[in-house]
C-alpha cells in the first residue's frame, strides 16, 4: 500500500518523486523509462519471479556499495540512486535469458527478446520437455484474483509446472481465460467453438444471450459472477450488442418509432461486434 | 471513423468505441459510454482496472490492469463496453483525455462536448 509520504529518488541521473510503498518499477513505467519484465502484471502482487527487471542500486549513505535488485519488487526509499542499464546489468540479462532460452527454446516471446539483448542461442542444455512456460506464475495469480484459485505451481525443480490438482480438469475453475489473456508467452490456450469452451481439459457449456443466442460467458462463470456481485444471473445473458441494441430500442420509442419487430436480433440490424467473445 | 484513428490508426468502423445508428426517416443516433455515475463495469471490475478520470470525468480502463475476463462489458447494461479482439483487454470511450475526437470532427456539430 502507497501513502502519501513522498520519496525523492533518482533514475539514470534524473530525479522524481514517489510516494512511500511504490516501487522502484512502479515509478520508472510512470515516467515511460523502460524496464523489460515478463512476470509483471499492474493489477497483481509481484513476486520477482522472472527477474528481467533487474536494477543496480546505490545509495550515498551507503558508502559505495551498489547491488541489483529486481525493480518490481525493491520499494523506493529517500536518496536511491538507480541504474536502470549498464553493461553489469546486461550481463546478468544475458544470463537469465540465456537460462530462460534453455528452459523453453521453442518460445517465440523468449528468442526474440533473448536476441534483443544478443543471445541467439543457449549455451545450457536445452530442455528435453516441449513448453514455451517459464513458470511466472501470473496466471496462477490472477486466478486467485479471479477468486477461483484453480491452477497452482506443482513439483520443485526441473519438475516444477502450472498444473492442474491431480492431472484433472480444475473443480474451481470457471473458464473466464484469464490466465490465458494474461500468460506472457502464450502458453496457455483455450478455445470456443460453437457453445464450448475447452480449457484445462474442461468443456464448459457456453451461456446464450437470451436475445440472440451467441454465447455469452461460460455457465459456470456466469453463475460464479453472479454470485460474487449480487446481480441477477438473468442480467448477465445478455450480451454486450443486444445491450446496446436495447439502448437503441428505448430511444426509438422516445423518437416515436415502433420498436423493431420480435426476432430482428441486433446481429441481424447491422450492428457490428467488436469483439463478440 | 475518427474515433478508431485516434485510438487504433486504423479507419475501420467496427473497431470504433463510438456507434451510429440509423432509424430512418433522417432520425440517427450516435451512441457511445454514458460514463454513469454508478457504473456498472467500475462496481464489478475484480481488480479495479477500471477508474474515474477525475479531470475529464470519464471512466477510463487502465489496460496494464486489465485481465481480460470480460465482465464488465456483459455487465454494462448499456452495451458500451466492449474487448479488443486480439488481447482481451476492455476497451472503451475515454472521451479522448478531454478531446474527444468524433466531436472534433463531426461537420453538423451534432456532437459537442462541454
Amino acid at each position: 500500500m502507497t501513502t502519501d509520504k513522498t520519496i525523492n529518488l533518482e533514475i539514470n541521473g534524473r530525479f522524481f518523486q514517489g510516494r512511500e510503498g511504490m516501487t522502484i518499477l512502479d515509478v520508472a513505467r510512470r515516467e515511460g523509462i523502460p524496464i523489460t519484465t515478463l512476470c509483471h502484471h499492474d493489477a497483481l502482487e509481484p513476486v520477482g519471479s522472472c527477474r528481467l527487471c533487474m536494477v543496480e542500486i546505490t545509495h550515498p549513505d551507503w558508502g559505495g556499495w551498489k547491488g541489483l535488485v529486481t525493480a518490481c519488487l525493491y520499494p523506493i526509499e529517500e536518496g536511491l540512486k538507480v541504474t536502470t542499464d549498464n553493461e553489469e546489468i546486461r550481463r546478468v540479462k544475458r544470463t537469465i535469458l540465456d537460462l530462460l532460452l534453455a528452459r523453453c527454446p521453442e518460445s517465440e516471446v523468449i528468442q526474440k527478446l533473448a536476441a534483443e539483448y544478443g543471445v541467439t542461442t543457449t549455451s545450457y542444455i536445452k530442455n528435453e520437455v516441449e513448453t514455451t512456460c517459464i513458470l511466472c506464475g501470473l496466471c496462477v495469480r490472477v486466478c486467485e484474483a479471479k477468486g477461483c484459485r484453480a491452477i497452482s505451481a506443482a513439483g520443485r525443480g526441473i519438475g516444477k509446472a502450472i498444473a492442474i490438482p491431480f492431472k484433472q480438469p480444475p473443480p474451481d475453475c470457471i473458464g473466464c481465460a484469464s490466465c490465458a489473456h494474461i500468460c506472457p508467452t502464450g502458453t496457455i490456450k483455450y478455445q470456443d467453438t460453437g457453445n464450448v469452451r475447452k480449457i484445462w481439459g474442461h468443456s464448459f457449456e457456453m451461456a446464450k444471450c437470451t436475445i440472440c443466442g451467441r454465447p455469452v460467458m461460460p455457465e459456470k462463470q456466469l453463475a460464479f459472477e453472479a454470485d460474487k456481485s449480487g446481480l441477477d444471473p438473468d442480467y448477465l445473458r445478455i450480451c454486450p450488442v443486444c445491450s446496446q441494441q436495447k439502448t437503441v430500442e428505448t430511444i426509438r420509442s422516445s423518437f416515436g418509432i415502433s420498436p423493431v419487430e420480435s426476432g430482428d436480433s441486433v446481429c441481424d440490424a447491422g450492428v457490428t461486434p467488436v469483439a463478440h467473445r | 471513423m475518427a474515433c478508431s484513428f485516434r485510438h487504433a490508426g486504423s479507419g475501420l468502423l467496427g473497431i470504433s468505441r463510438i456507434k451510429t445508428f440509423m432509424f430512418g426517416e433522417g432520425k440517427n443516433q450516435v451512441l457511445t459510454c454514458f460514463q454513469c455515475d454508478e457504473a456498472a463495469c467500475v462496481k464489478v471490475c475484480p481488480v479495479t482496472a477500471l477508474r474515474r478520470n477525475e479531470s475529464t470525468g470519464a471512466i477510463e480502463v487502465d489496460e496494464n490492469r486489465c485481465i481480460g475476463c470480460g465482465l464488465c462489458s456483459i455487465a454494462c447494461p448499456f452495451g458500451h463496453m466492449s474487448h479488443d479482439a486480439n488481447g482481451g483487454i476492455a476497451v472503451k470511450c475515454d472521451l479522448c483525455g478531454g478531446d474527444p475526437a468524433c466531436a472534433a470532427f463531426c461537420p453538423s456539430k451534432t456532437l459537442e462536448y462541454k
